[in-house]
Parts: C-alpha cells; structure tokens; sequence
C-alpha cells in the first residue's frame, strides 16, 4: 500500500474517532484504538507556568471511565468538533505513523443551565491540538496514544467526557 | 403535606426557626453583592497565590482583589511583596502578564525594574520609584521619584507558602490572628517543607461566591457524588465534624477515605502528605471565599474573586511537595485532577450543581428560603458530617460583617437576633 493511502487512513481514523466522540458512542470510539491506547488531556499554564495532565489514563481506564459515566451526574449539553487534521507521517516500515490535528469543540447548551432560557445556544468550550501516535496494522490505523493539547485553561464547568 | 399554595409557600417549613435558612436574594441582590466588596473583600486576608509561582528574585504574578488589580514581585532580596497594580502616573496596569520576571529588560525599560509601558516610569522591587522620563524638564522641582512610589499592599506568606494580601492597611490582625486557629488541623503538614504547585485551571461560574463556598462546606451532598457514595459512607466517615472558629471559618474534621471502593482509584497511602495519616482528608473553609481541602496526597486550594451577584471567578490549584520525583508528582497529579480536576469526577458535578442551584435566584425572582437548618447527632450525640453546623457558623460571621441579617437581609443583623430569640 502506498504512504498515501496509509495517510488517507489515518486521515479517516481521525475523522471516525471526532464523529464518535461528537455522537458519545464511547464503546466505537474505543474500537479504533490499539489494547495499548494512551489518552491525556494535557496544558500548559502561563500562571504557574507548569505542564500540566488534567487527565489521563491507558484504554483499559478509558473503558472504566466510560461505563462509570451513566452513575454520574453530569452536564449533558452535546459537544461538537471541528477537526483539521494539518499533518500525517507515516514511518518507513509503514507501521506507525503520528498525525497533528486542530480542533475546536462547540457546546450547545441543554441541560446544565435554564435550558428554557439557554438550551440550543452554542458557545466555543475547547480550542487546542490532537497529537495522535498510530498503530498500523494490515493496514490499518488505530490509535495508540491522543494526547489532547488544550489552548484554553478557563475550563468553567468543565466536563465528565473525553475531548 | 401536599404541594403549597403561594402562601403556604411563604412562611418558614416545619419547626425550622431563624438562623436555620438563609433569603435567597443574599445570593442574588446587587446591593447586596456591592456592599459585600466593601465591607468583607476589600477588608480581610485573601491568598492570592503561591510562594512557588515566584520562583526566583523578579518574579511576578498578577491577580484581582476585591476588584483592585494587584502585583506580587519577589525582590533581590527574596522577599515578597505586593502592590497595586496600578501606574501613579496615569493609571495604566503597570504588568499585564499573568506571570514572569523583571529581570530582563522590557520594550520601555531598564532590566530588573517594573516599568510602565506607557511613559515609562520605572519602579523597583520593593515599589520605589526609581525613574520619571524628563522629569525636571516636566515637572521642575513639583514632582519627584520620592512622591510617586507604588502603593504597597500588607503580604504575608503563610500556611505552607501560600501569598496572603490585604487592601486593608487598617487591619489590625496578622493572617494568623485572623485564621484563629482554624489551620491547627493541617498546619503541621503544610509546614513540614516546602510545597509547590502543580496543578492550576479557572472557571467562570454563573452563581453567587457563597454558593460554591456553601458547597465545599456542606457534605450532605454526597448524593450528588458517585464517588461519594461508594467511597464514603461508613461510621468513620459520618464522625467528622464541622468546627467552627472565629471570623467565619470552619474545619471539617479527619476520617479515611475507602478508595478502593471506586473502581480505578487507587489508595493514596504512599504519598500521604507528612504528620497526615494515611488517606485521611482534613479541609478548611476558609472565610469569606477561599476552601483548602488536604486528601491524602494532594492539597486542593481554591481561590474565589466574585465578579457580580450571580457570577464568581474560582481559581483551582493542586499542590505536592517541592522535593517529588517526576514519578511521585504524576501520581500526585492523578490522585488531584481524577476527582477535583475540569475532566474530574466530582469537580464538574459541584459546578453543575451551583449553576443550576443560582437559576433558580436570578436577580429579581422570588425570595425563596435557602435552609440549612440540619442538625444531624450520632449515637454518643456528637454531631456529624451532615449536620448543617459549618454554613450556620459562615453566615453568622456573614451577618456580623454586613449588619445584615442572612435569614432576611433587611433585618440589621441584631434585629435579626431578636427576632431569632422571639
Ligand atoms: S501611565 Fe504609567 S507611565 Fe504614564
Ligand atoms: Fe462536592
């Protein structure tokens, strides 16, 4: 298979995992993602100027995390990504590849405010990076470690999800 | 009793007396909220940050206290100190940046100096004036450096490092006078050495200050947590008590967290921070707007500017000790931010719960009574986590400071007082 292809793919995987995790379909998120899957949601703060992870864990965490979601209470207003994948590599042996993608999460109010008042309005929540480290395996991407890069610090609410 | 009409809806439920709920519209009224800066903010002891953020000589950080823009410097001197942020000049914000150092020069200035973009006066470390650009060519002899130094703020560092400052020059009490007592039940471990910060994020929340102060010092909503439900709900657990202290504060007492109960929490016991038991969890509420909260490995620290009756900046820090390994700090990271960071368990189950908590009292609806009026005892009559005791105790150092009586804010808070004794 070509690098192109390969990169074509990963593209794909990419896109696949935004719709997942837009549609909260944890259990398919988690199908594009390798046994040895790692996830953080990292940033750096100019105030302490520290990095910092406010989350993360391997695949089998993300499996807990998820399934533990329906016991809490949460804010339950879709979120929604506009994602850019800007760079793919592919390695040599065409086993691996890396890819670095923009997002930028929108929120559409629901449940967590008035929502006779502010359901249905939509607001930036997160602006930042996907850094993603793939697997390929016969050919196909899965991912292997998202670190989640965020831009924005002033978190308010914050949320239960993976971004 | 079946749902009530408007006027059964009016008078005080049950046999709860006053002093047993609070008037909603202390949570909502902009009279209120303006007279809450002047009497309160703009009076006591807040931390603003931590002596870590300053790591060196001409390291700065900047801050808002009771809506005056304020600047914390470390001097050559390794002292720190605080002032106004704010130009004698002409008013500008001398430091825009939420942090750095002086010890470079910057675009209008001398290295090691303070200097105001604007026209370029420069300050030094410990706020003298040390330059006016063509000051005799403007000014003649009516205005020189030793009339125009910066105006200083009273600073303290105490309680595991932690930056106080006051606007009040008037305050007659140390930050340990006005504490009275309430950090004995950390003190030890916060003092042991030095502690640094790791962790940092805000949150703009649509909701009084008090109500997010009102939350980290009630426990009865623990059925709110998952976590809380699996994890705390023992006899040891229910055996913490509310004390309060003078000037408004309160510590909640120690028990041992089960966290194995929660699936993927691990026991925090390695790093237990020193003199503190392992997994026990002590946490002051701090009047009239800071929580320390110290869990096993990791203290929790947040910091609250109120910005309008309905509406509170809330600053969160984790901190662990300076001495940690990268392995022990990661660990340390987990424990903090896999409960109380933005992507935590409970975190965003307080902030939800606040929000739509103060939806309810938007600024010109209905006054409705807030109770907290439970006083829960167990066997040997001693009160328990759930007892109420911990918001009584704040809003009575609220009514005293405000002449204001909480249970209906257009009492005087002695009027209030007799009428609770009627
Ligand atoms: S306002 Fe600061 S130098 Fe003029
Ligand atoms: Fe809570």
């Amino acid at each position: 298979m070509s690098d192109n292809n390969i990169a074509e793919r990963v593209r794909g995987t990419i896109y696949q995992a935004s719709l997942c995790l837009d549609e909260a379909r944890w259990e398919d998120w988690l199908g594009l993602c390798h046994d040895e899957f790692y996830y953080a949601i990292r940033a750096f703060s100019p105030e302490i100027n520290v990095d910092m992870t406010y989350l993360d864990g391997k695949r089998a965490d993300m499996v807990t995390l998820t399934e533990m979601l329906p016991k809490h209470n949460s804010d339950n207003s879709p979120l929604a990504r506009h994602t850019v994948v800007y760079t793919v590599d592919v390695d040599e042996a065409q086993q691996t590849a890396s890819a670095v993608s923009s997002f930028t999460v929108m929120k559409t109010e629901l449940d967590g405010i008035n929502s006779h008042l502010l359901a249905g309005e939509s607001n930036v929540f997160l602006v930042g990076k996907y850094r993603d480290q793939f697997r390929i395996e016969s050919g196909e991407p899965l991912f292997s470690e998202r670190i989640v890069q965020l831009d924005t610090r002033r978190l308010d609410k914050g949320s239960h999800w993976p971004i | 009793m079946p749902a009530r009409n408007a006027k059964q809806w009016e008078k005080v439920p049950g046999k709860l007396s006053s002093g047993e709920y609070v008037d909603s519209r202390i949570y909502s009224d902009r009279d209120i909220f303006e007279e809450e800066i002047t009497k309160i903010f703009s009076k006591v002891w807040t931390p603003v940050c931590h002596e870590s953020e300053l790591p060196d000589p001409y390291s700065f950080r900047t801050m808002t206290v009771a809506r005056e823009p304020v600047l914390v410097v470390r001097g050559a001197d390794n002292q720190i100190r605080a002032f106004l942020n704010v130009c004698p000049h002409r008013g500008n914000m001398l430091e825009n940046r939420p942090s750095g150092s002086f010890e470079e020069a910057s675009p209008s200035g001398a290295p090691k100096h303070i200097t105001c973009m604007f026209h370029a006066w420069q300050f030094d470390m410990k706020g003298n004036c040390a330059h006016i650009s063509r000051a005799t060519e403007g000014y003649q002899d009516r205005l020189e450096c030793k009339d125009v130094g910066l105006r200083r703020l009273r600073c303290e560092v105490k309680y595991g490092g932690f930056v106080w400052v006051t606007l009040n020059d008037g305050i007659g009490q140390t930050v340990e006078e006005w504490a009275g007592g309430a950090f004995d039940c950390m003190q030890k471990s916060l003092d042991a050495e030095p502690l640094e910060v790791f962790h940092y994020h805000k949150a703009i929340i649509p909701c009084n200050y008090k109500l997010w102060h009102d939350t980290n010092s009630e426990f009865y909503h623990d059925y709110l947590h998952y976590h809380n439900r699996v994890t705390g709900f023992n006899d040891s657990y229910f055996a913490r008590k509310n004390i309060g202290f003078d000037n408004g504060h309160v510590n909640v007492g120690s028990f041992e967290v089960q966290y194995d109960e929660y699936e993927g929490f691990e026991s925090r016991e390695e790093l237990s921070f020193p003199h503190l038991p392992t997994n026990h969890w002590e946490m002051i509420d701090f009047f009239p707007g800071v929580n320390f909260n110290l869990r096993g490995s990791a203290l929790r620290c947040d910091i609250m500017t109120p910005l309008g009756p309905d509406k509170v900046m809330i600053e969160f820090r984790g901190l662990g000790l300076k001495r940690d390994t990268p392995e022990e700090r990661l660990t340390r990271q987990r424990h903090h931010n896999s409960i109380w960071g933005p992507f935590g368990r409970n975190l965003h189950e307080d902030l939800l719960a606040v929000t739509t908590q103060q939806a309810t009292m938007s600024e010109w609806a209905d006054k409705r009574r807030i109770l907290h009026g439970r006083h829960e005892r167990d066997a040997d009559g001693d009160p328990t986590i759930h007892d109420e005791e911990g918001m009584r105790h704040f809003y009575e150092a609220w009514g005293q400071w405000m002449d204001r009586w909480p249970g209906d804010p257009e009492l005087s808070y002695e009027e209030g007082q007799k009428r609770k004794a009627a």
